[in-house]
């Protein structure tokens, strides 16, 4: 790869001034997953990596504050994917981030990087949708909450400025039971890059939250406050209409390796009644998860 | 081209070394510190044959920077061994068939280790998904889980 | 007298140097003042080559040596196993995806690397064949240069060449049943987890070539014929290669270093990126169309095979694959008229050269598929119909051929046996079953020397290349065995042409027959000296001793032979020296150069079950059993097998290359091209062996481990069309094909589920 200068800011205020000062010729390192390998191959080309996992206010912690779960950018999928308050409240994110990689991977890579890569793909973002995170960005005019449903522009592209960091992703804490699912389609059960993800979060309210990722440029989040999806009893000719408005705005990309356009609508479909009834079945548990 | 000094304990030893900033922990173990053992192939963080304790955890040593590593204790396959004899996993690894080319060997060895550094009876199915990064054109995977539980049963340190 | 290691699985010889980080593969090795090297290729699959500018390349600090085809002699020096076909790097042209048109040399990795991206290719793009249709297309390019191949009828066409075998009259023959269907087979590649590593060295007046190369001898004979250098001038180091599977049977970037060493007048080093390695080594793809001819009650009348092989733009050996590899088409069956066309198709992609199973996967897939859809048709059990055509020991079921050499039912027998063949299925599962075989080596030639130390310790030489099949244990097995040596004194070298006696090649599972053949006549000939020094000390006829499995039996008593060696060897002490030669000379008359030494039968049998929504397949138990001869390491068979079988399910569930329009490679490196992890495993494998002791190798022992792969994709298959219906033709079986035959299923005349 080619050679770039590398940074190691020790404060938030440091690596914003870094990322002001080099604007689009500057790329945020935190596990490394994705981006060294684009360093390699030379699809990013910085002349400054901002290395942010010495940064003081970014924590690789997960905490519970005043209703909102907070977790800190350089939080990685291990800690997350083990962490009992996430399983607890957030299982199908937990779930999430147990499928991404390998353990080698999950010991590295971040969710805030995750979601700042934008992959369509990535196995995150349909629960942090489902979810209804909030990412914390922090950037010289201070900080502010973007809603995650306002975060993926479209493949690699994010809100974020280009002199913004991610500081932490927040999670408001259900106010209602709920019970959740996370999905994927693979070419294979070992570790693989989904060419379908979906989320499903039914509540006891009855309202239906469902997110799915990898048929179109950005994940999707649709909501069915009907009560018919989220109902036990109904059949599934009731639920099928409700499901196809809910994945109308699927459009899977006709040039993947992957997997076909006309598979990964199928398997919206099947993954999406799956989760559907999974996340039923789990709310009406609602056995804590294995500690 | 940026050089960087890190300070890093390697197998128990402290070094301290000058590196390419855009050189990766892989290449500093490999070309800087002449320890052959841990082997390069997908550079994408796939196959695992790279794989290397990092403060207590596995990563794939290609997708990490040597500079990250400032600070941080590593394990690699050489330090398995200790006083020249070779760890009850290395030895349940011979003595189960679970080597054929070798190649994945080191990568297969540091991921078992650290499976069983945090958990001391794993399951065939945890053990399946604790190695799952590590690839084996040979074919070994069910040799290799056997003598993972061997190591298990016997005592892995 | 019992045998006191042969049979049993002491640990593999040269473990420990793989457990502890301290085996040297290639790219481990360290040599003073070696230079790294780095290819440029186009992103292309096929250009002219306009101009090369590599100013600004040689510019770059560190850079020593760029070098082109105008760099090497003119005409540009060619070379290959079968035909010199191949350019030592690109001239005028580049036919492949990857094919390199420079290599840069310089004092480090990242210097290379710049240099690399700062030579300056103009290339105009054209139009490239990678298809069998596109290629065998009338107006299609010629991949080939028609003067390449003078006074052959298919110059100016794709086809390389054509393998016809047959027997019997198929067209006359009266079929109760016919079966017709088309097969294909996609191209897949090794990925050994070692890249492929050369490096090269001026030494004096020759050259030293370090390679990961599974053919030290033959890479060596092509060097010295390109560099115009007697053998002895050029040593080729062999380390233990990190799998090999065949890929690295034959020579491919070595010229390009020795040269680039020569003219730079240092070492050079070329590590092959994994990507790089996945453009130099493939298996052929192949479209596979089976006419099978039953009678009423599943007897096979015929079988008709066309077998269309898509080879790279460069032969390898990939015409003796499709040769090899069809020539036992239509199976292990005895079957009364054969007609097998073959066909090595020309095309503008990476050479394909020898993948474990060596072109009989690929038409096992079909035969043994069609055979199922010809008892299901007929309303025959799969298993029955396969034991009422197998061939039985002694069965000249190849005509004027190596006949069955193996009581093959029994194999079939046990596989069933341990499948639960006739146990009731759980609803949803399914099962499937198949068989084939693979002709092992028909020449041969391996020469290895034993050495017996004073002290009664042992060093063999043999040239076979271990690359984890576990060569060295089982060698050193047969040595200690023979000489009464314990193991961990007995020394194996191997992979230095300057020091290991010649041997031909190690592939075709060969080893153990031909060069454990060989170990074992040097070992006699210690033997026979030990019995000579043993009548001279005890002033006995040679004649009334005899020198088995390490003890010299005496008319009154017996001694070990160390007993003997010492005070044979006297005061000066010294060593013995035997030599083996083993050889299977070639048979001019016969269509593959030689019977086979003889067949490695495999039985394969699969319980599966398909997600009807998703595709996806669960193999729930795999069974495999092999007919061995003699296991001389258990534990060793057993490891080749079940790797095998689990490389057989890479390609039957999920590996195949994707081209894009214009003939590139899509899914190059590890992301997009998946092979079985630790999770994609059958939830239960069982490998057993039949051992009937009735190989030509020692103790009886036959070749093996390319059996187990044979029959893996026709046996999973036909357990996905027992489990769910679906009928696929075309590998691999991913999820999404699955799917896609599910929601065809509806649409088929049901053949149902009579049969089993």
């Amino acid at each position: 790869m080619q050679t770039f200068a590398y940074e190691r800011p020790a404060t938030l205020a440091e690596a914003v001034a870094l990322l002001d000062a080099h604007g689009p010729d500057a790329r945020v390192l935190a596990g490394g997953t994705d981006l060294v390998i684009r360093l390699r191959d030379g699809s990013a080309r910085p002349r400054v990596v901002i290395d942010v996992k010495r940064i003081a206010e970014l924590s690789p912690e997960i905490r519970e504050h005043d209703g909102i779960v907070t977790i800190g950018a350089t939080t990685v999928m291990t800690d997350l994917a083990e962490s009992k308050l996430v399983r607890r409240l957030f299982e199908a994110l937990a779930e999430a981030a147990a499928v991404v990689g390998s353990v080698q991977i999950r010991n590295r890579a971040t969710l805030a990087g995750n979601i700042c890569n934008a992959s369509p793909a990535a196995d995150t973002a349909p629960p942090l949708l489902v979810y209804g995170a909030v990412v914390v960005a922090a950037g010289p005019q201070g900080t502010r909450r973007i809603p995650i449903s306002e975060f993926f522009v479209r493949s690699g592209v994010t809100a974020l400025e280009r002199n913004e960091l991610v500081v932490a992703i927040e999670l408001p804490v259900p106010t209602s039971r709920t019970g959740a699912a996370h999905l994927r389609r693979t070419r294979r059960r070992g570790h693989d890059l989904a060419s379908v993800t979906v989320c499903c979060s039914v509540d006891a309210n009855g309202v239906t939250r469902l997110s799915y990722g990898s048929v179109g440029p950005r994940p999707v989040l649709t909501v069915d406050e009907s009560g018919v999806l989220a109902d036990p009893t109904a059949a599934d000719a009731a639920k099928a209409p409700i499901l196809e408005r809910m994945f109308a705005d699927a459009s899977p990309s006709k040039r993947s390796m992957r997997a076909s356009p006309e598979y990964r609508l199928a398997m919206l479909r099947v993954l999406g009644s799956r989760a559907v009834r999974t996340a039923i079945e789990r709310l009406a548990s609602d056995a804590p998860v294995e500690e | 081209m940026e050089m960087r000094s890190i300070d890093i304990v390697v197998n128990g030893r402290g070094r301290s070394l000058e590196v390419a900033v855009h050189h990766t922990l892989l290449d500093a173990l490999r070309d800087d510190l002449e320890l052959t053992g841990t082997k390069e192939c997908c550079l994408v963080g796939e196959c695992g044959a790279c794989t290397v304790m990092v403060d207590g955890r596995i990563v794939d040593s290609c997708l990490m920077l040597a500079v990250e590593a400032d600070g941080a204790e590593i394990l690699t396959v050489e330090g398995l061994a200790q006083d020249g004899q070779l760890s009850p996993l290395q030895q349940a690894f011979l003595d189960k068939g679970a080597v054929q080319c070798g190649f994945c060997t080191p990568g297969q060895l540091v991921a078992a280790q650290a499976l069983l550094d945090g958990n001391a009876d794993p399951s065939v199915p945890e053990i399946q998904e604790g190695l799952a990064g590590n690839l084996c054109r040979c074919g070994c995977y069910f040799q290799i889980t056997e003598a993972v539980l061997s190591a298990a049963e016997g005592g892995h340190r | 007298m019992t045998a006191r290691l042969v049979g049993t699985s002491p640990n593999r010889v040269g473990g420990f140097g793989r457990v502890s980080g301290l085996q040297e593969y290639v790219a481990d090795i360290r040599i003073p003042d070696v230079l790294e090297g780095k290819l440029v290729t186009l992103d292309c699959a096929r250009a002219r080559i306009i101009s090369i500018d590599t100013s600004e390349a040689e510019q770059v600090p560190g850079v020593r040596l760029v070098m082109t085809a105008a760099d090497l002699p003119q005409p540009m020096p060619r070379f290959g196993p079968q035909l010199e076909d191949r350019p030592v790097i690109a001239v005028g042209e580049t036919k492949y995806h990857g094919e390199p048109v420079a290599i840069v040399a310089a004092e480090t990795k990242d210097a290379a690397a710049e240099g690399a991206r700062l030579v300056h290719v103009e290339y105009e793009e054209l139009p490239a064949v990678f298809t069998v249709a596109a290629a065998l297309d009338p107006a299609a390019p010629l991949v080939q240069d028609p003067s390449l191949r003078p006074n052959d009828k298919f110059a100016s066409t794709n086809v390389l060449r054509e393998h016809r075998v047959g027997w019997g009259d198929v067209d006359a023959g009266k079929a109760d049943l016919v079966i017709e269907n088309s097969y294909s087979f996609p191209i897949v590649t090794h990925f050994a987890i070692e890249p492929h590593a050369f490096m090269a060295a001026p030494d004096g007046n020759g050259i030293a070539v370090w390679s990961s190369i599974q053919h030290p001898n033959w890479l060596q004979k092509i060097l010295a014929k390109l560099l115009g250098l007697p053998l002895s001038k050029v040593r080729v180091y062999a380390p233990d290669p990190g799998g090999g599977f065949g890929g690295k049977q034959h020579t491919k970037y070595e010229p390009l270093v020795a040269y680039a060493a020569l003219k730079a007048g240092r070492p050079v080093r070329l590590i092959l990126s994994l990507e790089e390695s996945f453009q130099a080594a493939r298996r052929a793809a192949c479209e596979i169309g089976v006419r099978t001819g039953f009678t009423a009650d599943g007897k096979i009348v015929f079988q008709d095979v066309k077998a269309d092989y898509l080879i790279g733009a460069y032969t390898d050996i990939a015409d003796r694959v499709v040769g090899k590899g069809s020539y036992p088409a239509a199976g292990p069956y005895n079957v009364p008229a054969v007609r097998i066309l073959a066909r090595s198709i020309l095309s503008h992609t990476l050479p394909s050269t020898a993948f474990r199973g060596f072109g009989n996967p690929q038409v096992n897939w079909a035969v043994e598929s069609n055979l199922d859809e010809g008892a299901r048709a007929l309303g025959i059990d799969r298993l029955e119909i396969r034991l009422r055509n197998l061939a039985r020991k002694g069965d000249a079921f190849i005509p004027f051929d190596t006949p069955a050499d193996g009581d093959w039912d029994q194999a079939v027998r046990r596989a069933a046996d341990l499948i639960g063949w006739d146990q009731p299925l759980a609803p949803g599962h399914g099962r499937g079953i198949a068989v084939g075989i693979k002709s092992g080596p028909t020449t041969g030639l391996s020469y290895s020397t034993v050495r017996l130390l004073g002290d009664g310790s042992v060093v063999v030489l043999a040239g076979t290349s271990d690359m984890g099949q576990g060569a060295r244990t089982i060698l050193a097995q047969i040595a200690a065995e023979e000489l009464g040596a314990p193991l961990d004194s007995i020394a194996i070298v191997m992979g230095d042409t300057a020091i290991v006696p010649y041997d031909q090649q190690t592939s075709a599972s060969r080893s153990t027959v031909l060069m454990g053949n060989s170990v074992l006549m040097a070992c006699r000939s210690i033997q026979s000296q030990i019995r000579t020094m043993a009548a001279r000390l005890h002033e006995v006829d040679e004649s009334d001793i005899s020198v088995e499995r390490g003890v010299v039996k005496l008319p009154d008593r017996q001694l070990t032979i160390l007993e003997v060696l010492k005070p044979g060897l006297g005061r000066l002490g010294g060593e013995l020296t035997g030599n083996g030669e083993m050889r299977k000379d070639a048979e001019p008359n016969h269509p593959l150069s030689g019977a086979p030494a003889f067949f490695e039968f495999n039985c394969t049998a699969i319980e599966a079950e398909v997600d009807e929504g998703t595709g996806d397949i669960t193999i729930l138990r795999h069974v495999t059993v092999s007919d061995v001869g003699k296991a001389i390491n258990p534990l060793q068979v057993r490891m080749q097998d079940e790797g095998a079988a689990i490389q057989g399910l890479g390609h039957t569930l999920m590996e195949h290359y994707i081209f894009d329009e214009s003939g590139r490679i899509r899914n190059l490196g590890a992301i997009d091209y998946r092979i079985p992890t630790s999770m994609d495993l059958p939830l239960e494998l069982r490998s057993e062996t039949i051992e009937n002791e009735d190989g030509p190798g020692p103790y009886g022992s036959k070749g093996m481990s390319e059996g187990a792969l044979l029959c893996v994709a026709p046996a999973v298959a036909a357990a996905v069309r027992d489990a769910c219906g679906a009928v696929i033709r075309d590998l691999p079986l991913s999820p999404e094909r699955v799917w896609q035959a599910l929601q065809e299923r509806g649409d088929q005349v049901a053949t149902g589920r009579k049969g089993r």
